[in-house]
């Protein structure tokens, strides 16, 4: 460049300066102009047009600063920015469904919106402030919000306990247990039980090789074409904890064979008295009065079998113990006797009761499992099977170690396997990049991926080893929340403070009383001191509640007290001993503090106080709407008839005070009785009694 | 390396393109044409994943129950609607419907039958000042049957208003909320 020409501002240096500065003006503009295009600006004004429409415009705008807002849990780690768009979420006015989304309130949840903030339940990223990021995955973000009907999971990474308030949830941890999900995967809050399948160390001895192969083959799991969960062909709300696995003819062969084998330590056949079976072999009612005393026993409280009631067959029954509508056709009959004599001496685990059986009852019963409840053609698409090849046992063992039936089968002289399947216990918390896709065609978000796995996981991975579960459709949006509540160790330290453990505290007494509670599992359905199930009344308080006469009268001959019911306690046969050891315990120790029998002057419980009683129970009150006395009377609580002799005159003042105190679940409404009107209540309850001709007919045997 | 929100694409593209064009002096047009693209697709890009997405109400609600004079269909219950669900379901249905967990209800047995929970030819009318105090307080001091007791110290405040909103989730002919608050103390 010439010397003359430096300094000298050329037509050409210009027209680049001025195009420069524009373009440079434009690049400049990009980031303002992006920044009032954004999403949450865009909301923002929105949500200022919209409150103006709106009758409350001024307390609506009160606090409105068209900034982004920002909920701070510091001690949780979050930081959540959701509040920018979802302006209206604490706004009561705007609860209307007509209000357009993001500024509907929220509706009303037990935690404070404001203090809370909205990832802590509906996860997504708080940090982020476009609608895509923050609601879905994205490269960077990789936590998704929460499909709505799953929200419950959220409630569970806090609140371990049970919560009546999520339903689903609490449907979906019952189910991990039952359906023993814990025998292959760790799960956070469920132990492994002392038994999750039954003992197969003497199989051979209980059912046929033939049998085996058809149950490996379809255990009983039939999906019908609407979706309802079949058993044995018949509809039925519950899953079968036994999973179809996914076995080839080879492979049921050789496992039919060899678990066929398995037979090192019998239960010793029972020898019936000669003189029973000549008595009733040839009788031609033996099996009516096997069925007759199967109902009278009350079976069908645990077990249930199919009836079919205007052309429709369905399963009726309790679901405690296993179906047996086709019981007959499984079980070796020299098995079925000993096991009913004596469950544990075969499973040391078994729930069943060990009732004290007269011989002829035993008899006839199992004379009519096996002829009654059978059905011919159970076995006949099972192909011929002869006694297995000494190749087939050597496979059958393997297979029996690679398929995972040591999970939960055990074998004596087997070694047991634990943590077949991946550990989930922290399954819920992971985010996409943590899990195993594969080249499946899910859709890439921790949801699907839970949802396909425990639909299809075969669809996740081909060589997936999890067997295959039908479940209803309730029953896997249930299984996926209470799998997505399981988020671990928290990465949100400040929320280990905040959760809130589940309560388990077994009750095992010792002593006399101890090994009759075990003989006759009373906890399988009665609840005591918060262990135990909940088919049957909680007796953590029997001993106020009941009069000890009439416990033993009722152990001997049990009677329920609610009509409606169609699961009746069990006959149990017990000795004299037994039931006095019984009434002893429950009436000495199974009290609460609340009730002092020395409270109720019985002097104040006046033939007078009685027709004042009666007059309150009928008129005022109307008690007569839910409580029957002799026939006439509502079902929804318990008959009275014969209150007088059951209750203690402590327990119903008590009761009457706050029904809700002795029993949380109670339905009965707590009423504002005076002094007086208790009394009188109680003394004309306590004298309904019933005669003693009339008590003996409603026994047993009267039907559901 | 980290990977970059797709929203920031378009500019870092734009950082590099404009010098480029400058170098090779292909004139101003060009310059701001490509400039105006830039922003025009930076508009665009702002506007995209916004076509609204109509979810299954159903998929979306908190629970569900079957509506009960069509078993076909359910309906959608949020939160409180799920709670008062609840309730119903271990205080009221005994008297309340038809058909009960446990099998046959005592509605028949009571006079005057209770109406059923989705009645809502009867109960529509009635304002939730009402149905508060029925359930609170009982029938006899409402004026109604002394068959239906008092649940004020049973149920919390919240319950009761969880229930009364499930009864309205759940009425058939559906339930309208009143242009004007009802009368508390009585049916009309």
């Amino acid at each position: 460049m010439p010397a003359e020409e430096m300094g000298k501002v050329t037509n050409r240096l210009r027209w680049i300066f001025a195009v420069s500065s524009v373009v440079f003006l434009v690049v400049l503009a990009i980031s303002p102009i992006r920044d009032y295009l954004s999403d949450w600006r865009r909301y923002e004004r929105n949500y200022v047009r919209l409150a103006e429409t709106r009758p409350d415009t001024k307390r609506l705008l009160a606090d409105f600063r068209p900034e982004i807002d920002q909920i701070w849990i510091p001690q949780m780690q979050v930081v959540d920015r959701c509040t920018t768009c979802h302006q209206g979420i604490t706004r009561p006015s705007l609860a209307d469904a007509s209000v357009p989304q993001p500024f509907r309130a929220h509706p009303a949840i037990p935690h404070r919106v404001r203090d809370w903030g909205c990832v802590v339940c509906h996860r997504g990223q708080g940090l982020s402030t476009s609608v895509r990021d923050a609601h879905e995955t994205t490269l960077a973000w990789e936590q998704p919000i929460l499909p709505v009907r799953y929200i419950q999971a959220s409630c569970g990474v806090c609140h371990r306990s049970a919560l009546p308030q999520t339903p689903r949830l609490e449907q979906g941890r019952k189910l991990l247990a039952t359906l023993n999900c814990v025998g292959c995967h760790r799960l956070q809050g469920i132990e492994r039980p002392a038994m999750v399948g039954p003992n197969l160390t003497n199989i051979g001895t209980k059912v046929s090789r033939a049998w085996i192969y058809k149950w490996l083959r379809d255990p009983r799991i039939i999906l019908a074409s609407d979706g309802s969960v079949q058993v044995n062909g018949y509809e039925n709300s519950d899953e079968p904890r036994m999973p179809k696995f996914r076995l080839s003819e080879k492979e049921l062969r050789a496992l039919s064979g060899y678990l066929s084998t398995l037979a090192s330590d019998p239960i010793p056949a029972y020898k019936f008295d000669p003189s029973v079976v000549a008595a009733w072999e040839k009788r031609p009612d033996v099996i009516v009065q096997g069925e007759t005393r199967f109902r009278q026993m009350f079976c069908t409280t645990c077990h249930s079998l199919a009836v079919t009631r205007a052309g429709e067959t369905k399963l009726i029954g309790g679901d405690i113990g296993p179906e047996l509508t086709k019981v007959g056709s499984k079980v070796n009959p020299d098995w079925l006797a000993a096991w009913l004599r004596n469950p544990q001496s075969y499973l040391a685990h078994a729930e069943m009761p060990r009732y004290q059986w007269s011989d002829q009852d035993l008899y006839v019963v199992t004379r009519y499992l096996q002829s009654k409840l059978t059905d011919p053609s159970l076995l006949s698409d099972v192909p011929k099977l002869d006694a297995p090849a000494p190749d087939e046992i050597q496979l059958g063992r393997r297979l029996f170690a690679e398929k995972g039936c040591s999970s939960c089968h055990v074998i004596k002289g087997l070694a047991p396997q634990t943590d077949f399947g991946p550990d989930l216990a922290s399954l819920g918390g992971k985010t996409v990049s943590q899990l195993e896709f594969g080249n499946s065609k899910i859709t890439r978000t921790p949801v699907a991926y839970i949802e396909a796995k425990i639909t299809d996981p075969v669809s996740v991975n081909v060589a997936a080893r999890m067997p295959q579960y039908s479940l209803a459709a309730g029953d896997l949006d249930a299984l996926t929340t209470a799998l997505l509540s399981m988020t671990g160790k928290s990465t949100t330290a400040g929320l280990e403070g905040l959760i809130l453990p589940a309560r388990q505290a077994q009750f095992r007494p010792a002593g006399t009383f101890g090994e009759i509670y075990e003989r006759y599992k009373c906890y399988v359905c009665h609840r005591f001191n918060g262990y135990g199930g909940t088919l049957a009344p909680d007796l953590t308080n029997e001993g106020s509640r009941a009069q000890k006469k009439w416990i033993v009268e009722f152990l001997k001959n049990p009677q329920t007290l609610r009509p409606t019911l169609t699961f009746r306690m069990p006959q149990f046969n017990m000795t004299d001993d037994e039931v006095s050891v019984l009434a002893d315990y429950l009436s000495m120790v199974m009290q609460t503090p609340a009730v002092n029998p020395a409270s109720v002057d019985s002097q104040k419980l006046t033939p007078q106080m009685a027709t004042l009683g009666k007059q309150l129970y009928e008129v005022k009150y109307q008690c007569q709407s839910c409580h029957t006395i002799g026939s006439a009377g509502g079902y929804v609580g318990p008959n009275l008839t014969n209150a007088g002799n059951w209750v203690n005159a402590a327990w119903i003042e008590e009761w009457l005070r706050n029904p809700q105190s002795l029993q949380p679940e109670a339905i009965e409404p707590h009423r504002d009785f005076t002094d007086e009107e208790r009394t009188a209540l109680t003394a004309y309850l306590m004298t309904l009694k019933q005669t003693a001709s009339s008590h003996a007919g409603g026994g047993p045997g009267k039907g559901q | 390396m980290k990977p970059r929100p797709s929203g920031f694409a378009s500019s870092s593209a734009s950082d590099t393109a404009t010098p480029g064009c400058v170098r090779r002096g292909t004139g101003s047009s060009a310059c701001a044409t490509i400039a105006l693209i830039l922003i025009a697709g930076l508009a665009t890009s702002c506007r995209q994943n916004r076509a609204a997405v109509t979810p299954d109400p159903l998929a979306q609600a908190y629970d569900n129950e079957p509506d009960w004079s069509d078993s076909s269909k359910a309906v959608p219950l949020n939160y409180q609607q799920a709670q008062g669900k609840r309730v119903f379901y271990q205080y009221c249905v005994w008297c309340h419907a038809d058909s009960t967990p446990a099998g046959p209800s005592n509605r028949s047995n009571l006079n005057p039958n209770p109406p059923l929970a989705n009645d809502g030819a009867t109960l529509n009318a009635l304002s939730d000042d009402f149905m508060r105090n029925v359930i609170t307080m009982g029938g006899a001091a409402a004026g109604k049957s002394a068959s239906m007791p008092p649940w004020g110290k049973t149920l919390s405040q919240d319950d009761i208003e969880a229930v009364i909103a499930f009864y309205r989730a759940i009425a058939q002919p559906p339930y309208q909320v009143p242009a004007r608050p009802g009368p508390k103390y009585s049916v009309r």
